[in-house]
């Protein structure tokens, strides 16, 4: 897990650096300031120095957490991505539960009579969640529900001061998350199912489960006592892949919802070429998604008992 | 005993006794799948409208939409009505001229990405999948690095970065096509990024082939490693690959669209993306002009998503019933 966090860490860090130096980038829509001032400017974050020595630097700052100052403002990084990241862990996990929670009784049951009228009406509802750009999607939830009916706010995370979506805080914040999860939920959703389907259709097929109906036990069981178990392990692993898609495809969310998360962060720091900020969010991500990992495995050990160590 | 036409009870009319070969059987299956043809026809439609889409279009592209000043016929977020049947979008464009126009683009980011992707994962594959041992523990550890960690962050920085060099509304001739050159460099990452999980899928077709006894009947009569490769494992896994390129297309165009939107595309290149992100915050009073380019994504990506499920049927029988 460590060598996968500084491997990334290195990777970012020197194909951002690599590519130019922030301070002449920023420099190049604006060509009246002078020599001495960019220089002045390179000294105080510390970029005249050689790229493994700023790597080194970063990477001791990284580890008393200190994430630098931002290049966009100055101020530091902390306060910028700080209160930012509980509303992406919140919509994240909020989604990613609630995709789950609807995608395994669904899948099960499209597999379990394949090429069916409800198989095929499924099928092809994931292939069309699949195929849709999940910002565009959003859009249309925006226009639709918020727009036209004015049931739902349209951006944010909480309600202006002194308006509260249905008169409380907390039905506020739901108010909010509808439409987000809503989005993010349909795509990872198009997705499990897709997977999950798969994988159910060919251990329906296999021995094991015929000799477990043969010898009368319950379809329920067989279903989903036998056959779930070994379905969703591969399922588990692209779920620690498709946590990653999601917090890739969070950007977009946020961005059309004006979600104040990392996503939206992201977007603007990469925008203005904040350098700094860009590292800390891309760092504190993948910490999130190697929690995720571990988790996973921890879940692993309960649901395979071939992987526990004897 | 030659085979009997069950309608008439006579022998089938130029019946010639030739087996099938696999492209026909394939073809024959692929034909019987609704949903393939489906998204036959709605790729061959697409490809049709990126070809004429400007002879189509009744409005002429408009160059440079941001750089420019926008409004060239004053008719600014007009609804759709006869004269412009998707309404106009801020700065004053046709949205249906602009989605035509904008069909050459998103053929040119799926094809071309898929291209480089599927080069670059044939490749590595190949290699990794053939070679094993350490070669190919090097090329996966690589691989999943970029698999672990969200691409779309590194795509968005890179694209940032390099555009920054292009030129507002430069553009290269090639085979006398003009092609903007801010659109070829998101083209370019877009591919850098894309190719590690198709690279492990072909890597794994190779390892399933190496282990066949053919492989190893190849090997005893003193075949080399790249007759073995080129000539006996490449052709077998041409169908993966096959599918495997047309769903790259449909991410491909997918994830060009997220690039721009964000704002981070060629903003001289009026893409599907770029369309909605030019209208983004007036959507409230211009709604067509995102209903109507997104819908022109879904279809396109839904086509193409639809036509590489049905081949995936039709090449791999394995994998059905």
């Amino acid at each position: 897990m460590i060598p996968v966090a500084l491997g990334i860490s290195i990777v970012a860090f020197v194909t951002m650096y690599a590519a130019g130096d922030p301070i002449s980038l920023i420099r190049a829509g604006k060509p009246n300031v002078d020599q001495t001032t960019l220089n002045a400017l390179r000294a105080y974050y510390g970029l005249d120095q050689p790229v493994p020595i700023q790597y080194l630097n970063w990477l001791t700052n990284i580890l008393q957490l200190n994430f630098g100052k931002s290049l966009y403002g100055g101020q530091p990084v902390i306060y910028i991505i700080g209160p930012k990241i509980w509303p992406t862990i919140e919509l994240q996990v909020v989604s990613l539960l609630i995709a789950f929670a609807i995608s395994i009784p669904i899948a099960v049951n499209s597999a379990r009579k394949p090429y069916s009228k409800q198989d095929v009406i499924v099928t092809s509802f994931s292939l069309f969640g699949v195929s849709m750009p999940t910002f565009w999607f959003g859009l249309i939830l925006i226009i639709v529900f918020s727009f036209t009916l004015g049931w739902l706010p349209s951006a944010g995370a909480v309600g202006a001061a002194g308006f509260l979506w249905w008169g409380n805080p907390i039905l506020d914040q739901i108010a909010h998350l509808i439409l987000p999860v809503a989005v993010l939920v349909y795509v990872s959703l198009a997705q499990n199912i897709r997977l999950i389907r798969a994988n159910m259709l060919e251990i329906l097929r296999s021995d094991y489960i015929l000799a477990a109906r043969a010898s009368g036990i319950s379809e329920r069981k067989v279903v989903y006592g036998y056959a779930l178990r070994n379905a969703i392990t591969p399922a588990l692993t692209f779920l620690a892949i498709a946590l990653g898609g999601m917090i890739a495809g969070a950007p977009m969310t946020e961005y059309v919802f004006s979600w104040p998360g990392l996503g939206r962060q992201y977007v603007q720091s990469t925008l203005n070429l904040d350098f700094p900020t860009i590292m800390g969010i891309t760092m504190i991500i993948t910490v999130m998604m190697l929690i995720a990992n571990l988790i996973m495995d921890i879940l692993y050990v309960y649901i395979d008992p071939r992987v526990r160590i004897r | 005993m030659t085979p009997m036409n069950p309608e008439n009870n006579k022998p089938n009319a130029g019946y010639k006794r030739r087996s099938a070969s696999q492209w026909a059987v394939a073809w024959r299956r692929f034909r019987r799948n609704k949903a393939g043809v489906a998204g036959l026809i709605i790729v061959l439609a697409v490809v049709f409208v990126g070809i004429f889409g400007d002879a189509l279009a009744p409005y002429p592209a408009f160059p440079n939409p941001k750089a420019l000043t926008p409004f060239y016929n004053g008719d600014v977020r007009t609804p759709p009505s006869s004269k412009y049947l998707l309404g106009t979008d801020v700065l004053g464009t046709d949205v249906l001229s602009d989605i035509l126009h904008g069909t050459k683009y998103a053929l040119y980011v799926g094809v071309v990405v898929t291209a480089i992707t599927m080069a670059i994962a044939i490749v590595v594959g190949s290699i990794a999948g053939y070679f094993g041992s350490w070669i190919d523990n090097v090329l996966m550890r690589l691989t999943e690095v970029f698999l672990v960690f969200p691409s779309l962050l590194f795509i968005l920085i890179f694209v940032r970065v390099f555009t920054l060099g292009a030129g507002a509304g430069a553009s290269f001739n090639f085979l006398g096509i003009s092609i903007p050159i801010g659109l070829t460099i998101v083209i370019f990452v877009l591919a850098v990024f894309n190719w590690p999980g198709d690279a492990r899928m072909i890597r794994g077709e190779f390892m399933r082939i190496r282990e066949l006894e053919f492989i190893e009947a190849e090997k005893a009569l003193g075949a080399s490693n790249r007759r073995i490769i080129f000539r006996h494992i490449l052709p077998n896994i041409l169908s993966s690959i096959i599918v495997v390129a047309s769903l790259t297309i449909a991410y491909a165009i997918l994830l060009e669209a997220g690039v721009s939107f964000l704002g981070f595309g060629d903003v001289n290149t009026m893409t599907w993306g770029q369309i909605l992100e030019n209208n983004f915050s007036d959507m409230r009073i211009v709604w067509w002009a995102e209903v109507f380019p997104g819908l022109a994504i879904l279809i396109t990506v839904f086509g193409f998503n639809l036509l590489g499920d049905g081949l995936s049927d039709a090449l791999n029988p394995r994998l059905r019933d």
